[in-house]
C-alpha cells in the first residue's frame, strides 16, 4: 500500500526534522505545509489517495486556523484519514476532547524520539491498510480483471464497478458510505446464516 | 389519558427534547425563576410580581405565582408558540411589540420549560387587552415525567405513548375588561423556599437589568417579590446601584466615527484618561467598572448584604445567559472573563472579581459575533469573543496601574503626616515649657505630668516613623523580589517551551544519525541534520544568555555616554545584520549626554528596539532606522523610528503587554517591547507610541526619562 504523509506545521524548521526524513526513508511520499490553509486544501483535493496527517496544534497568532479547527475540518472532509496531533505543548484535557470529538488518531509530543513516534505512525499505517477501501484496492491489484465489473446497483439505477466504489468510499460520498454499511450488514448476515466461512 | 373537560391540545415534542431543554439546560430553580421573569420582560410587562405562598413547610397549598402585566397570549399563541418547543417567535422578531420595542432577550424558546423546576403543576392564565375572557391552560408535569420513566423501561419494539399524547386541558374564565397580562400559577412546589432562598432569588433578580441601561426611563420594568418572611412581604427588587464605589469608570464609543473609548493610565501625570481608538473586532461597547477598596467594600456588604461579584455582560440591557446561571458556592463560580485566572493575580495590586463590579454593555447590532453558547456556560470562542475578553482585561490592568500608584502616593502622605505630628509635638512641648515658667505650683505639677505624657507620645511617634521606614524598605525589597520572580516565571515558561522544541529537534536528529549512519545514500540528509543540530544549539545558547541577563541585572551603575552606546550597537554589533538586511541608520544624539545608570539595562532597551524594528522592516523597500534625542531642563526624550509596517492604531496601547506580538513568524515572542517598558519604567521613565516620523508608514517610539533633581 502506498501512503502519503501530509505534515502541517507553521514552523519552517520542521521541514527538515529527522522524523520526516525517517518517514521519507520508509514511506517515500512526504509533503510539508507551513501554511495550514494550503495543507487543508491539499488534503481536500486528494481524498482518493491514502493519507496520514501529522498536525501541529499550536500555530502562531497570525493563523486564524489553529490545529483544533483544522482537525475538525479534516474530519469533516473525510473520517477515514488518520490525523496524528504533533505538538510541543503538553497533553492536556483539550487534546482528549479532540480525540473524542474529532477522532484524532494519536498524540505525538515534539520531544518524542523517532522510535516512540514510529510506534504511533506505524499503527496509523496498519489502520489504513486494514480499512475497507484498502482491502478493495488490494483485491483490484491482485485481480485486475474484476476492476471494471459492475457489482453494485443503486435504487435509481446507477451501476458501480469495484473501482468506482473504491473512489466513492474514499471521497466519503453518500454512495460510498451506504455501500460500506450495507457490506457490513451483508457480512454479518452471511456469517449468521453460516453461508460463508471467513 | 382521558379527560372530562371538553377540549384539549397537546404538546408537540418528544421525551428527549423535553429532557434536554427543560431539565438539563436550566439546572437551578433560581435560574428557572429568572427565565420566567425574563419572559415577562420580553412580553412588554412593566410590572412583574413573584409571589410565594405557603412554601415553608410545603403543603398542598404551596404555590408560586408569577404575574405580569405584559401583552398576554391568545389561543393561537398558546397553540402555535407556547406549546411548541424550540420555535421561538423571539428569534424572528428581535424587538418586542410597540410601543416598548424592547430588545427581546429570549431566543431559544426554552424559558417556559423552566416551570417544572419550580413545581409539577402549572395553571397559566393569560389575556390580551382586547379579549373578554382569561384563557387558562393546565399542565401537569408529573404526567410527563411519569411517561418518561415508563419509556425508559419499555423495550424498543413495544408500543409506547409519545409525549405528544399527553393532554393539557384549557378553559376560559371571566375577567375584568381592559386588563392584560399572564399569570403563571405553579403548584405541587418541588422544594421548600427558606428565607435564604428568597433572598438569593432577590439578589439574582436584581441583576437582570443593567443599572446603566435606559430601559427604566421610558418603560419601567419593576419586579416585586412577595413571600411570607419579614422584609419580603412586598419587596421591590432594585438593581444594586453602586453609590459606594471608590472609583467609577465609564467607557463608551462613538458610533459615527467608529471609535471605542479605552482607559489609559498616564504614568507621568498620574491620572487615568480616556482615549479613542478605532473599533476592535469585538464591536463597539460600553463598559462601566466600579472599584471598591476594603473600606467601601465593607460598606457595600453592609448595605446590600452581599459581596461584589465582578464584571458581567449585558446584551441590550439584559444580563446574558452565562452570567445568569445561579451558582450557590461562589468559589465555584465560573470566571467567564478570566479576570482571576491571570498570572499572579492577587499580587502587585492585581484586582479580582471580588474588588469589582462591572457592566459590559453589548448590543445585537454592534456586537453580532458575541454569541452565547447553547449550553449556557459561556460564549462561542471566536475572534470577537477573544477581543472582548482582552478588552476587559486591558482596562482592568490600566486601573490596576492607577491604583497601585495611588497607593504609593498615599504611603508618602502617611510618612509626611507622621513627620508632621512629630514636629507638632515638639512645638507643643516648647509651649508647655514656656507656660510652666510662670505657672503656679499646682499647675506646674500638672504640666509636668502632661510633659511626661507628651514625651511618651513623642517616643512612640518616633518609633512609628522608624518602623514605617523599615516596613517601607522591606516592602520595596519584597516588591523587587516579586518583580524578578514574575519576569523569571514568565521567562521560564517561554524558555521551557523553547527548550522543549529544541531538545526534541536535537534528540531526533541525533537518533537519526544513530539509526542510519553511515550510509552514502543519505549523505545529504546527514549534512542537513548536522546543520540543524548546530542551529538548535545556537538557539539554546541564546536562551541561556537571555536568562543570565536576568540573573545579573540592575546592580552596578556607571556613567554612560548615550551616543557612544547607540553608535556601538548600530555600527558594530548590528553592523552585519543591517548590511545584510539593507537597512540605513541615522543617529542624532547629543554628544555630551551622560547617563548614570546600569549599562546592561540601557543596552537591553536599544537591543530590543533594534530587533523589533528589523522585524517590522521585513519586506519593505528602502529601510530606515533612526534614533534621536531631545534634552530639556527636566527630562531627556529619545525617539526611535523606523519606516516598517507600523503599529495599528488599535494596538497602540497594548504593544507593550507581555506576549503581545505581531511578528511571531519572525521569532517574536512578545517579550521585547515588554522588556523595554519594564526597563524604562525602572528608570522612572515612560514609553509610548507617537506619530510616525517616517511617512507614509513606520513607527516611532518615544522614551522620556526624567533627570534626577
Amino acid at each position: 500500500m502506498t501512503v502519503t504523509f501530509v505534515i502541517i506545521d507553521d514552523n519552517e524548521e520542521i521541514r527538515e526534522h529527522a522524523l520526516l526524513f525517517t518517514l521519507e526513508d520508509k514511506y517515500q511520499n512526504i509533503i510539508f505545509f507551513s501554511n495550514p490553509s494550503e495543507g487543508l486544501q491539499y488534503i481536500k483535493g486528494n481524498l482518493d489517495i491514502n493519507l496520514i496527517v501529522l498536525l501541529d496544534i499550536e500555530f502562531s497568532d497570525n493563523d486564524k486556523k489553529n490545529g483544533h479547527i483544522l482537525l475538525e475540518e479534516i474530519y469533516n472532509a473525510s473520517a477515514l484519514i488518520p490525523v496524528i496531533l504533533w505538538s510541543g505543548i503538553n497533553e492536556t484535557k483539550e487534546e482528549f476532547s479532540d480525540f473524542i470529538n474529532n477522532q484524532a488518531f494519536g498524540f505525538l509530543s515534539k520531544t518524542s524520539t523517532i522510535k516512540e513516534s514510529m510506534v504511533i505512525i506505524d499503527k496509523a499505517y496498519n489502520h489504513l491498510k486494514n480499512s475497507l477501501d484498502n482491502t478493495i484496492e488490494d483485491w483490484i491489484i491482485s485481480n485486475e480483471t474484476d476492476k471494471e465489473k459492475p457489482i453494485y446497483l443503486t435504487a435509481d439505477g446507477e451501476t458501480y464497478s469495484l473501482n468506482d466504489i473504491l473512489k466513492e468510499i474514499r471521497l466519503q460520498t453518500p454512495i460510498g458510505k451506504e455501500f460500506s454499511s450495507k457490506l457490513n450488514a451483508l457480512t454479518i448476515d452471511l456469517l449468521l446464516r453460516k453461508k460463508e466461512n471467513l | 389519558m382521558a379527560n372530562n373537560r371538553k377540549d384539549s391540545i397537546t404538546f408537540n415534542f418528544d421525551v428527549s427534547a423535553y429532557r434536554l431543554l427543560g431539565r438539563e439546560l436550566i439546572t437551578d430553580r433560581i435560574t428557572a425563576l429568572f427565565e420566567l421573569v425574563k419572559n415577562a420582560y420580553d412580553a412588554n410587562a412593566e410590572n412583574v410580581s413573584v409571589e410565594f405562598q405557603n412554601i415553608n413547610p410545603l403543603s398542598t397549598d404551596s404555590k408560586i405565582i408569577i404575574k405580569d402585566d405584559g401583552i398576554g397570549m391568545q389561543f393561537s399563541d398558546i397553540k402555535n408558540k407556547w406549546m411548541v418547543i424550540g420555535t421561538s417567535s423571539k428569534r424572528r422578531e428581535r424587538l418586542s411589540p410597540p410601543p416598548h420595542r424592547r430588545k427581546v432577550s429570549g431566543k431559544k424558546g426554552v424559558g417556559r420549560f423552566a416551570v417544572d423546576k419550580l413545581g409539577e403543576k402549572l395553571i397559566l392564565k393569560t389575556k390580551k387587552k382586547e379579549d373578554k375572557q382569561l384563557l387558562c391552560l393546565e399542565t401537569d408535569w408529573s404526567h410527563y415525567s411519569g411517561l418518561e420513566n415508563s419509556q425508559f423501561k419499555l423495550n424498543f419494539e413495544d408500543e409506547k405513548p409519545f409525549f405528544t399524547d399527553v393532554e393539557n386541558s384549557y378553559w376560559y374564565e371571566d375577567s375584568l375588561k381592559n386588563n392584560q397580562g399572564t399569570i403563571l400559577e405553579i403548584s405541587l412546589v418541588s422544594e421548600i423556599w427558606t428565607k435564604d432562598d428568597i433572598n438569593r432569588a432577590y439578589k439574582e433578580l436584581s441583576k437582570l437589568v443593567s443599572p446603566n441601561t435606559d430601559i427604566k426611563k421610558t418603560y419601567p420594568f419593576n419586579i416585586t417579590i412577595k413571600a411570607p418572611y419579614e422584609g419580603f412581604e412586598n419587596k421591590i427588587v432594585k438593581t444594586q446601584l453602586i453609590d459606594f464605589a471608590t472609583e467609577k469608570i465609564q467607557l463608551s464609543y462613538n458610533i459615527d466615527k467608529e471609535t471605542q473609548e479605552i482607559l489609559q493610565y498616564n504614568k507621568i501625570e498620574k491620572y487615568l484618561s480616556i482615549k479613542n481608538v478605532p473599533k476592535r473586532p469585538c464591536g463597539l461597547l460600553k463598559l462601566n467598572i466600579y472599584y471598591f477598596n476594603e473600606e467601601d467594600k465593607a460598606r457595600y456588604r453592609k448595605h446590600f448584604g452581599t459581596t461584589l461579584d465582578g464584571i458581567k455582560i449585558y446584551r441590550d440591557g439584559i444580563i446574558t445567559t452565562p452570567f445568569a446561571e445561579y451558582v450557590s458556592d461562589r468559589n465555584k463560580k465560573k470566571d467567564i472573563l478570566g479576570i482571576d485566572k491571570r498570572r499572579w493575580s492577587g499580587f502587585f495590586d492585581r484586582l479580582s472579581n471580588r474588588d469589582l463590579l462591572g457592566y459590559v454593555e453589548i448590543t445585537d447590532e454592534n456586537n453580532p459575533n458575541i454569541i452565547e453558547s447553547t449550553n449556557r456556560q459561556g460564549f462561542v470562542d471566536n475572534e470577537a469573543w477573544g477581543e472582548l475578553h482582552s478588552f476587559v482585561i486591558e482596562q482592568i490592568s490600566q486601573l490596576e496601574q492607577y491604583l497601585s500608584n495611588l497607593k504609593k502616593t498615599q504611603r508618602k502622605a502617611t510618612k509626611s503626616n507622621l513627620g508632621g505630628t512629630n514636629k507638632d509635638l515638639k512645638e507643643l512641648k516648647k509651649d508647655i515649657a514656656l507656660i510652666k515658667k510662670d505657672a503656679s505650683p499646682v499647675v506646674k505639677e500638672k504640666l509636668k505630668n502632661i510633659e511626661a505624657n507628651l514625651g511618651k507620645i513623642q517616643g512612640s511617634v518616633n518609633k512609628s516613623i522608624k518602623e514605617y521606614a523599615k516596613l517601607e524598605k522591606e516592602t520595596k525589597q519584597k516588591e523587587n523580589l516579586f518583580f524578578s520572580l514574575v519576569s523569571l516565571q514568565t521567562y521560564a515558561a517561554m524558555f521551557s517551551h523553547m527548550t522543549k522544541h529544541t531538545i526534541g529537534h536535537i534528540l531526533t536528529s541525533a537518533e537519526y544519525f544513530n539509526n542510519n549512519y553511515p550510509n552514502p545514500k543519505l549523505e545529504n540528509r546527514f549534512i542537513k541534520i548536522s546543520k540543524n543540530i548546530y542551529n538548535e544549539m545556537l538557539k539554546l545558547r541564546k536562551g541561556v544568555d537571555f536568562m543570565l541577563k536576568y540573573a545579573k541585572s540592575d546592580t552596578e551603575f556607571e556613567e554612560i555616554n548615550l551616543k557612544d552606546l547607540v553608535t556601538n550597537l548600530f555600527n558594530d554589533i548590528y553592523y552585519d545584520r543591517f548590511l545584510k538586511e539593507n537597512i540605513n541608520t541615522e543617529i542624532a544624539i547629543n554628544e555630551e549626554l551622560i547617563l548614570n545608570y546600569n549599562r546592561k539595562s540601557i543596552e537591553d532597551i536599544f537591543d530590543n528596539l533594534i530587533s523589533n524594528s528589523i522585524k517590522a522592516l521585513k519586506g519593505i523597500d528602502n529601510k530606515h532606522i533612526k534614533c534621536s534625542s531631545i534634552t530639556t531642563k527636566n527630562d531627556l526624550t529619545i525617539l526611535f523610528s523606523d519606516n516598517g509596517i507600523g503599529i495599528k492604531e488599535e494596538d497602540r496601547f497594548r504593544i507593550f503587554d507581555i506576549f503581545f506580538t505581531k511578528t511571531s513568524e519572525d521569532g517574536g515572542a512578545g517579550m521585547g517591547l515588554y522588556m523595554v517598558k519594564t526597563r524604562v519604567e525602572a528608570m522612572q521613565g515612560n514609553i509610548e507610541v507617537v506619530e510616525n516620523e517616517f511617512k507614509p508608514n513606520g513607527a516611532t517610539l518615544k522614551i522620556t526619562l526624567p533627570f534626577k533633581k
